[in-house]
């Protein structure tokens, strides 16, 4: 007997929005969104059986009914009391999946810096965005025999909003771009589909912060991530996820890296209710250095899943790979780390680690670590702990005067405070650190 | 200020400490020495509060109260600090951080209020100079990446900013080189004075030459053994632990 399920409303809400789509980007594009959303229909929403789901339950996106995203206006003032509210320069805000200019102010950036929302991008230089969007983020040609790119397909469909940051050869931005991803869903449940394409060219270097915030209601983020990074380009990158308690964030971000660049990546995931970002860094140059930080909290019922994949496809590289969670109550972390070190890709040096902090019995931790190497002359290694508080660090700082519990506070606080100290932006490693004391705490 | 008596203690059936016998009254420097593995450091840290230990006899009584019944913040909230053998690494807490919780943190038991961060800075700046101490070691992770002196430093520049009553200094010469023992035994020299006892844990005499005891001791699997002035210290650099073991094997 054959059951045909109603479709869901992900699906479901193409139909209003195409012709809308379609007036952004080229005519290609049409048909671009058309067949990736055949793609994700014919996958559908995956269940704990899909290997690369294994333990993210997103039942809730199957029966949620969500409306195409709204826009909504907002004032500085709405935005109080938001981690990393500014950072007093060079802003771009999106709201609700639409650029929000009232919010912005790209002004004062140096010749051959771009910072635009990406449906202007499209306008201005269709050409230079043309040259990457799309063409970053698939794992076709690559190895990997779960890849699994459903979401990317869901968030090609509707793909016409989002942020497009470019930065010409040898230009170096002084100033940290920040980048803020804003969802306020108080008028109905929102699914928005942001598309971020960053090109670095050769030899030039930025600081993006990217943050997500959720100022209320229900809503579903699917964003993905295409990071272009030419020889030599250097690029320090933050991700700060401090969504609403009821939202889905899912992020898939590519990343390509030339001969010589240096790709730095501080993830950052305290909030939503379930939050999954998949991390693919493929190495596509000689000498590159890749460093992915991650540090995450979960509480009450939080699920938090980072997976990472670095496809060494090239010799001669290096990458360094930290992540560390704080998981209490009834939360779940989950980490995959994936390594594929390529037939060519000799004198590869990779090394990954990740430790979570149980603080409750009911809290879990899910970790898999999955290295492919193909090269004989390469030293990967890889380590998972469940890590515990260090009995001599607490009877030090008690030896000094620190009551028990403010000691304990203090070494779970360092425990993920340890990743935030990598972020060089003294600014938003501060805020950061501000933001996970206070959540430790319970404000 | 500090009663010792009797004191046993073991480890999982393996017996460590076997009747030590000290007291330290306030002025006065007491040093210990012994040859390694004699229960130096189990000393040092069953008074300051380390737990894990099995005390079956005796006991440790400070400013007249039994010091064993304490939390060990307790202790160091009452005056008692420990400058540990091998200070430890506190990645992700900021060495200026962990200092302010501490002062404060004994400023609150002894019910002063807390110091401003203005306040605390200008106090640290002053004592961080008598210890010679890289000002930049502040914002760095308690103890990390530091070297094996800059360790033992930051322990005395801790001392220095908490003030304690009594001080217990578990080989805080060991690693460090001619320079820095100076600065060190500066920095607990200018700590002396007749309110404050010192309980100064050494292998080596060397440091003993900077720091002039009043008392020596010599602990020999776990019970103190022989007791003198500083010449005794000198005694033992000259012929060697062997000779306090000889001697005792001769008097059985
Ligand atoms: N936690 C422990 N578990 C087992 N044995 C221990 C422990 N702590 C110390 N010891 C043993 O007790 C003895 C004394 O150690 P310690 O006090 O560190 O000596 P010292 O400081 O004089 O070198 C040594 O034999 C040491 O191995
Ligand atoms: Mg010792």
């Amino acid at each position: 007997m054959l059951i045909t399920e109603k479709p869901h409303s992900l699906i479901s809400n193409f139909e209003a929005v195409r012709e809308l789509l379609g007036l952004t980007g080229p005519e290609s594009l049409r048909a671009v969104r058309e067949a990736a959303l055949a793609k994700f229909a014919e996958a559908g929403i995956p269940t704990t059986r899909d290997e690369e789901f294994k333990y993210l339950p997103l039942n809730r996106l199957r029966e949620t009914e969500y409306v195409p995203s709204y826009g909504a206006t907002l004032s500085e003032d709405d935005l109080r009391g938001m981690p990393l509210k500014t950072l007093d320069g060079p802003c771009l805000t999106i709201v609700n999946g639409e650029f929000a200019p009232e919010l912005s102010n790209v002004s004062g950036l140096p010749n051959g810096v771009r910072v635009r929302a990406l449906s202007e991008a499209l306008e201005q230089h269709e050409g230079l965005v043309m040259r990457h969007l799309g063409k970053i983020a698939t794992h076709e040609g690559k190895l990997g025999t779960t890849n699994d790119e459903r979401f990317t397909h869901l968030n090609t469909a509707y793909m016409a909003e989002g942020v497009y940051v470019f930065v010409a050869k040898g230009v170096m931005v002084e100033p940290t771009i920040h980048l803020r991803l804003i969802t306020q869903a108080d008028h109905g449940t929102i699914a928005v589909h942001p598309r971020v394409v960053i090109e670095l060219e050769e030899g030039a270097a930025a600081k993006i912060v990217e943050s997500y915030h959720g100022l209320g209601g229900e809503s579903f983020t699917n964003v993905v991530h295409e990071i272009a990074l030419g020889a030599n380009a250097n690029l320090e990158y933050v991700k700060s996820q401090t969504e609403g308690g009821s939202t889905i964030h899912i992020a898939n971000q590519y990343v390509d890296q030339k001969d010589g660049s240096v790709f730095t990546s501080n993830q950052v995931a305290f909030g939503a209710a379930i939050s999954r970002t998949d991390l693919n860094v493929f190495v596509d140059g000689e000498h590159t250095e890749t460093s992915l930080n991650g540090a995450y909290l979960g509480q009450g019922e939080q699920i938090i899943d980072n997976h990472t994949r670095i496809d060494h496809a090239k010799p001669n590289c290096h990458s360094f790979e930290v992540y560390k969670g704080i998981l209490d109550d009834r939360s779940v972390g989950v980490f995959n780390g994936k390594i594929f070190v390529y037939e060519d890709a000799q004198k590869t040096d990779a090394k990954q680690t990740n430790q979570a902090l149980l603080l409750s019995a009911n809290a879990t931790i899910n970790t898999k670590p999955q290295l492919e190497i193909f090269a004989d002359d390469v030293k990967c290694t890889h380590g998972a702990t469940v890590g515990q508080i260090r009995d001599e660090a607490l009877f030090y700082l008690r030896s000094r005067g620190i009551p028990e519990m403010d000691a304990r506070g203090l070494l779970v606080y360092a425990f993920a405070a340890e990743v935030l100290e990598k972020i060089s932006i003294d600014v938003v490693r501060e805020a950061l650190e501000a933001e996970l004391y206070r959540r430790l705490n319970r404000d | 200020m500090l009663q010792i008596q009797n004191l046993h203690a073991s480890v999982e059936d393996k017996t460590i400490l076997n009747g030590v016998n000290l007291t330290i009254n306030p002025g006065e420097v007491h040093a210990i020495m012994g040859p390694n593995g004699s229960g130096k450091s189990t000393l040092a840290s069953i008074l300051a509060g380390r737990d894990g230990y099995d005390i079956s006899e005796g006991s440790a009584t400070y400013l007249g109260e039994d010091l064993l019944e304490m939390d060990p913040e307790v202790r160091a909230a009452k005056g008692l600090f420990l400058a540990f053998q091998y200070p430890v690494e506190i990645p992700g807490v900021s060495n200026t951080y962990f200092l302010r919780a501490a002062v404060n943190a004994v400023r609150k038991q002894r019910g002063e209020s807390d110091m401003d961060a203005m306040e605390f800075m200008k106090f640290i700046r002053e004592k961080i100079k008598i210890l010679d101490l890289d000002p930049s070691l502040l914002n760095r992770s308690v103890n990390e990446g530091f070297s094996g002196g800059e360790k033992k430093r930051n322990e005395i520049f801790q001392m220095a900013a908490l003030e304690p009553k009594m001080c217990i200094l578990d080989e805080t010469d060991s690693g460090l080189d001619i320079d820095a023992l100076k600065v060190v035994s500066d920095g607990v020299n200018a700590l002396r004075s007749p309110e404050r006892g010192f309980l100064v844990i050494t292998h080596y005499q060397r440091l003993l030459n900077y720091i002039v005891p009043d008392y020596v001791h010599v602990l020999v699997d776990g019970r103190i053994v022989r007791s003198g002035d500083k010449t005794l210290a000198y005694e033992l650099e000259e012929k060697g632990y062997g000779w306090i073991e000889e001697s005792l094997a001769g008097a059985k």
